[in-house]
């Protein structure tokens, strides 16, 4: 049983790696097209802010712009790769191992993040350099958080690669889902929902690290509970509705089709 | 001995309690026993595919049951995944950007085989598909013939007892379409496995398969070894050469009493008849000598399974 699940995961794991080589330019041009956003973003702020603006702001606008990367690969990545499987004819194939789909999902979730960890992490030091705005890298506290704070959109990836799985051609409502993000990210916190939201806590905590120099263990714990409830139950749900539609998918026969 | 597959009384409807309600299977039972090597034949939309799907648990039936050596596939799809491989309609389920080696790798890999275990067959495959030149290069870049043939062998390299082959040749030429037949041949005596190969192409079936289930229209219409089928016809297909021409009211009689006969006047008058009991031919040899006309030759027409299944679906002949 460890070693199926060890041989599935290193299939899946080198399969991503070589698709993602063999797509180079488009992960290219995707973090080209990030630094470029997150730069005009960078200028805007400060031609506006003038003065008012501090370097913890814009590390924290750093921070927030990084937990979105994050965020966005990990709730559009597994949906779009299902839409264009269902476009190969390889869905099925996925759906014929032994271990279960869900299992090839979660390490190709897992692949797309060390990935997307990776490119985040040159893409912030390349913003670092040209910015000069450099922050303090406590790997041992913002590791944790960042990956508890990103959850919430795997879950809502499982949530999206169900509904793709029957709807098919649901594209544009990632493009709308990605501000709504944006918007669940930076709700204020006086609002007694926002804690709730995807991103919210986890975006709160990482800025109290980053900008305000805590460490993990001096965060309130109260907080870091809601954090990994807010995770888990984001990722419950996506996991139970994707359930749900695998069964109408399979009902209506719909996983060999585009 | 357990059947590597059975499904009994298996219905699929489609959009149940709906207008555009179709019902693709209508009860449809059969069992297929370790080793066989059995085709699946019938015209676009007779159900081969969602049948084939209904036993891997791709499709959820709308009643009756299958197992794949007794395990249910709806109480124990993982046990029935573990058991069967399969390359369904076409050859889409690869992936293009990927080599035939990279392929194999992966599928063997969801099946929890490691490298090691896996190589050493896979390159058989390759070698058997004389595809071993070209397995570092990207499927795209192959012919259509040729990714067909790695769809097989990855469906093959996982070493299931059963494997399922939704139209393994659809779309290749006759020449790759009998090697990729040959293979197949091949591994089926070589390995015993258990084969379900749909296919609309009668010859692949007639050339591979012992056994036949031919389906329309969500139904069973046969279910007999190649052999006794082609028997069937070969025994009451005749065609007679006659010397002087046919009369037209001959000709009517004959039509009155064998719809189906052809009539080709050439150089020779040809009457092609096929008959429904054997005894009946005397009677067209009675009809034949009244009209005073002289019998030139008789032959026993070959049939092929194409002819035969043509007849079966149109519900000309009752088996
Ligand atoms: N997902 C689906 N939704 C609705 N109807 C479907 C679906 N899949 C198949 N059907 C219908 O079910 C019937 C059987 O289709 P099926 O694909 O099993 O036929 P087939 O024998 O494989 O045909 P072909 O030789 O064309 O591949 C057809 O009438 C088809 O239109
Ligand atoms: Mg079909």
């Amino acid at each position: 049983m460890l070693k199926e699940l060890f041989c599935v995961m290193r299939a899946v794991f080198r399969q991503q790696i070589i698709m993602m080589r063999r797509y180079m330019f488009n992960t290219m041009s995707s973090m080209v097209t990030l630094y470029i956003v997150f730069m005009l973003l960078f200028f805007g702020v400060r031609a506006v802010g003038g003065a008012a603006v501090t370097t913890a702001t814009l590390e924290g606008m750093v921070v927030g712009y990084a937990l979105w990367m994050l965020s966005i690969m990990g709730y559009s990545d597994l949906a779009w790769g299902l839409i264009q499987e269902a476009q190969m004819g390889t869905l099925e194939k996925l759906y014929l191992s032994p271990l279960g789909f869900r299992w090839i999902c979660g390490f190709r979730q897992l692949t797309g993040l060390i990935i997307t960890l990776v490119m985040v992490t040159v893409l912030v030091g390349i913003i670092m350099l040209t910015t000069g705005v450099y922050l303090r890298l406590d790997l041992v506290s913002v590791l944790p958080l960042l990956l508890l704070g990103v959850l919430p959109a795997y879950g809502f990836g499982f949530m999206s690669a169900g509904l793709a799985l029957i709807y098919k051609r649901i594209q544009s409502a990632f493009q709308i889902l990605q501000f709504v993000f944006v918007g669940f990210m930076v709700a204020p916190a006086s609002w007694p929902i926002s804690a709730y939201l995807p991103l919210n806590m986890g975006n709160r905590l990482l800025n109290q690290v980053m900008v305000q120099g805590r460490r993990l263990w001096e965060l309130d714990p109260s907080d870091i509970g809601t954090l990994v409830l807010v995770a888990a139950a984001y990722c419950g749900l996506g996991l139970a509705l994707f359930g749900r539609m695998e069964t109408v998918a399979r009902d209506r026969g719909l996983l060999g089709h585009y | 001995m357990v059947p590597a597959i059975e499904v009994e009384a298996l219905v699929k409807t489609f959009n149940r309690g709906r207008k555009n309600a179709v019902h693709a299977l209508q009860g449809i039972s059969f069992s297929v026993w370790p080793g066989e090597v059995v085709g699946l034949l019938g015209p676009n939309g007779a159900g081969k595919t969602t049948t084939i799907k209904c036993i891997l648990g791709l499709i959820s039936p709308t009643g009756g049951t299958t197992r794949v050596y007794g395990f249910d596939t709806r109480t124990h799809r993982r046990e029935v995944v573990r058991r069967t491989s399969a390359v369904l309609e076409g050859s889409r389920n690869i992936y293009w950007r990927m080599s035939a080696l990279e392929n194999l790798d992966f599928f063997t890999g969801l099946y929890g085989m490691s490298l090691s275990e896996s190589r050493p067959y896979s390159e058989k495959l390759l070698e058997l598909f004389r595809l071993r030149d070209r397995k570092h290069v990207p499927v795209q870049e192959l012919s259509a013939g040729m990714r067909q043939k790695v769809a097989v062998a990855c469906a093959l390299a996982t070493r299931t007892p059963v494997v399922f082959l939704d139209e393994p040749t659809l779309g290749l030429d006759v020449e790759t379409s009998y090697e990729l037949r040959r293979s197949l041949k091949q591994l089926a005596e070589e390995e015993n496995r258990t084969i379900i190969l749909s296919s609309h192409d009668m010859h692949v079936v007639q050339d591979v398969c012992q056994r036949v289930i031919i389906m329309n229209q969500g139904r069973i219409v046969v279910d007999d070894t190649v052999d006794n089928l082609l028997s069937l016809f070969r025994t009451r297909a005749y065609r007679f050469v006659l010397s002087d021409g046919l009369r037209e009211d001959l000709e009517r009689q004959l039509r009155a009493r064998f719809p189906e006969v052809v009539v080709r006047r050439d150089l020779q008058t040809v009457v092609e008849v096929v008959v429904s009991r054997p005894e009946e031919i005397y009677l067209l040899i009675d009809l034949f000598r009244e009209a005073g006309l002289l019998i030139e030759s008789i032959t026993q027409q070959e049939p092929d399974l194409e002819e035969a299944f043509l007849r079966l679906v149109r519900g000309e002949v009752a088996c």
